[in-house]
């Protein structure tokens, strides 16, 4: 300390590099304090929530259906898929999620289907019951089907992003994007928010 | 693929009834119907997150190695691949130190936002080490400065006028980031990372021709995101200037050849310099006070102009957007109705509380618009005062504010592959 001091005292007798010496020690000072003032604030601002705030998720309750997870998602196909819950759906034959709502004949012909990649395939269990599966390879997340069946059916098809595919940006995008604000980071535990789940 | 090899769990699609909507009663199976069972994978963002910065570590470690104890650029080369391959390319660039500068500042200025540890550590991290031993960082493990130094080939050098001022942006954007991450707008540094898009080969557009152009750009000069655009960069700069223990070209005497100068990219190595103005130090002194006197009405400048213009840019925020689509919306009834507005009203929401919220939001984006005008005008001053100061040099010096430690101009130096030489020839002497 006393050193320093000394180099100071130079500026008197035209000593430039020791006073440069000296401002630099007094810089490598406050770098060091604010690093030690940010690590240890930091700390306390991660202490305590290092399991939670770990995966994007949808919130289905929340959800829109505004087709922006389709879009905006970084990723060249979304990362969001549509799930099906059975045990909520209804089996319906007239499925809301399923013909579009103007459809001519209730048949595969894709002017009837309201799928735009034709994930969604039905198979027949007991009359009049009709299971549906999303095959998620084809599925981008779009979301109609899903507006389809809140608006018409018992709501059993919800928007999730696969976490598998998720990128887990510092942002996501589409939470950015939407209009409900309907994502945001969930823990482990609520990685996936099933519908029929409590 | 890869992150269904380290899944956490698998969580099972099965549970109880609850709170659906119940239009059709569930169909009661008459054939023994068993509903499907799915489950899905997790994948372990944990173990990814200390893998990340295990990998962060070993790169910075073996970078400060190079540099320090080995003097060449090979395993800085090295690790500029791994870097792009593996932070770049697998990891899709995310998290990054760039973009974790918003988030320790949101979890600093919000007590309700948890600031995740990988995040925090990306961020710390390098900022010790540029503290300790420069920008080690720049130098290979960002992926950004990497791809941009493998992509080099020619460095036309750009005059010290055109230099300082680009320079400024770095702080400029700084102050943006910061206005719009504190106001919980957008994190801008993500939004118009240039290289994350060509790292996921996917994205906006204009943001990947941006990175493209930036990519071409370094192919003949030095780093231009890292000398022009980069915030972080920006930030360890400063505690480069001051680190404790510095990389020198040469521990031989220099014999003035230029090469270093020649081969760096990022112009950080200063050549020799007479000072000829003939300036009286007491001239000096008072061109410096005149300076000095003009950073603070810099400062008021950026600080009014920044305020005047803050409800403008709060126009990014979604409450603010929101507002304005509400009050629009309610003044003309026939027209469509946005996603937004339709999710307002079906959350059950009203106009009173959206306006109150707006205008929080409102109130602190002038706060910190304010505060970064001040920033910006403080960063303005000092660059001009920097740039003013006519410092004579008798040899060559390394600015270690810009140097990111590339070690380019150690193997250009021909004191240090005679040092090399002569050490392979000789092993026992010349240590």
């Amino acid at each position: 300390m006393s050193e320093e001091k000394n180099n100071g005292g130079n500026l008197i007798d035209g000593s430039p590099i020791k006073r440069r010496d000296f401002f630099r020690k007094i810089g490598t000072a406050l770098a060091g304090a604010s690093i030690a003032a940010v690590g240890v604030g930091g700390a306390t601002k991660v202490k305590g929530n290092r399991k939670s705030d770990l995966y994007w998720q949808i919130d289905h309750e929340k959800c829109i259906q505004c087709g922006r997870c389709e879009t905006s998602c970084v990723m060249p196909v979304s990362a969001v898929r549509c799930m099906h819950a059975n045990k909520v759906c209804g089996y319906c034959d007239l499925c809301g999620g399923y013909y579009r709502t103007n459809a001519k004949e209730l048949n595969t012909a894709a002017e009837n289907m309201l799928c735009p990649t034709g994930a969604i395939s039905r198979k027949f269990v007991e009359e009049p019951y009709f299971e549906y599966t999303i095959d998620e390879a084809l599925c981008n997340g779009c979301g109609k089907c899903v507006k389809g069946c809140s608006s018409f059916g018992n709501g059993s098809l919800f928007l999730q992003v696969r976490q598998e595919l998720c990128l887990n940006c510092n942002e996501c995008n589409i939470a950015k994007v939407c209009p409900s604000g309907a994502i945001s980071r969930v823990s482990y535990e609520e990685a996936y928010k099933f519908k029929d789940h409590a | 693929m890869k992150r269904f090899l380290t899944s956490l769990g698998l969580l099972p699609l099965a549970g109880f009834l609850a709170g659906a909507v119940d239009r059709f009663p569930r169909p009661d199976f008459e054939s023994g119907y068993q509903y499907p069972e799915y489950s899905y994978a997790v994948p372990n963002e944990m173990l990814w997150d200390i893998i990340d910065v295990s990998v962060l570590l070993i790169l910075l470690g073996i970078v400060t190695w190079a540099l320090f104890k080995k003097r060449t650029k090979g395993p800085i080369l090295a690790v500029s691949i791994v870097s792009v391959g593996y932070f770049g390319f697998f990891r899709g660039g995310c998290v990054c130190s760039i973009g974790s500068i918003q988030n320790v500042a949101l979890a600093f200025a919000d007590p309700s936002y948890s600031l995740p540890i990988a995040v925090f550590l990306f961020f710390i991290i390098p900022i010790v080490f540029a503290f300790l031993f420069g920008r080690v960082f720049c130098a290979g493990v960002c992926p950004f400065g990497a791809l941009q130094d493998l992509v080099n080939v020619k460095n036309y050098r750009l005059s010290r006028a055109v230099t300082g001022a680009l320079s400024i942006i770095p702080w400029i954007y700084l102050a943006f980031a910061l206005l719009y991450a504190l106001t919980r707008t957008r994190f801008i540094i993500c939004k118009f990372d240039p290289f994350i898009g060509i790292f996921r080969m996917g994205g906006d557009i204009g943001v990947i021709g941006f990175g493209i152009l930036l990519l071409l750009m370094s192919v003949f000069t030095g780093r231009p995101f890292c000398r022009f655009l980069c915030p972080y960069g920006a930030i360890l700069g400063l505690f480069s200037r001051v680190s404790v223990f510095k990389a020198e070209i040469t521990p031989k005497k220099c014999i003035s050849c230029d090469l270093c100068h020649d081969s760096c990219p990022v112009d950080a190595i200063k050549a020799p310099y007479g000072n000829k103005t003939g300036e009286t130090p007491v001239e000096g002194v008072k061109r410096i006070v005149v300076y000095m006197a003009v950073l603070p009405v810099l400062m008021l400048a950026g600080a009014l102009i920044m305020r005047w213009s803050s409800p403008d840019l709060a126009r990014a925020n979604s409450e603010v957007r929101l507002y304005e689509m509400v009050t629009a919306y309610e003044a003309a009834m026939d027209a469509e109705m946005e996603p937004e507005v339709e999710a307002f009203y079906s959350q059950g929401r009203n106009l009173g509380e959206l306006e109150a919220s707006k205008d929080a939001v409102l109130r602190s984006f002038r706060l910190y618009s304010t505060l970064a005008g001040i920033l910006i005008g403080l960063v303005i001053g000092l660059k001009l005062l920097e740039m003013s100061l006519k410092r004579g040099r008798k040899e060559y010096e390394i600015d270690y504010a810009s140097c990111v430690g590339c070690a380019k101009c150690f193997d250009y130096c021909p004191q240090n592959k005679a040092l090399a030489k002569a050490s392979v020839q000789n092993p026992e002497t010349d240590r």
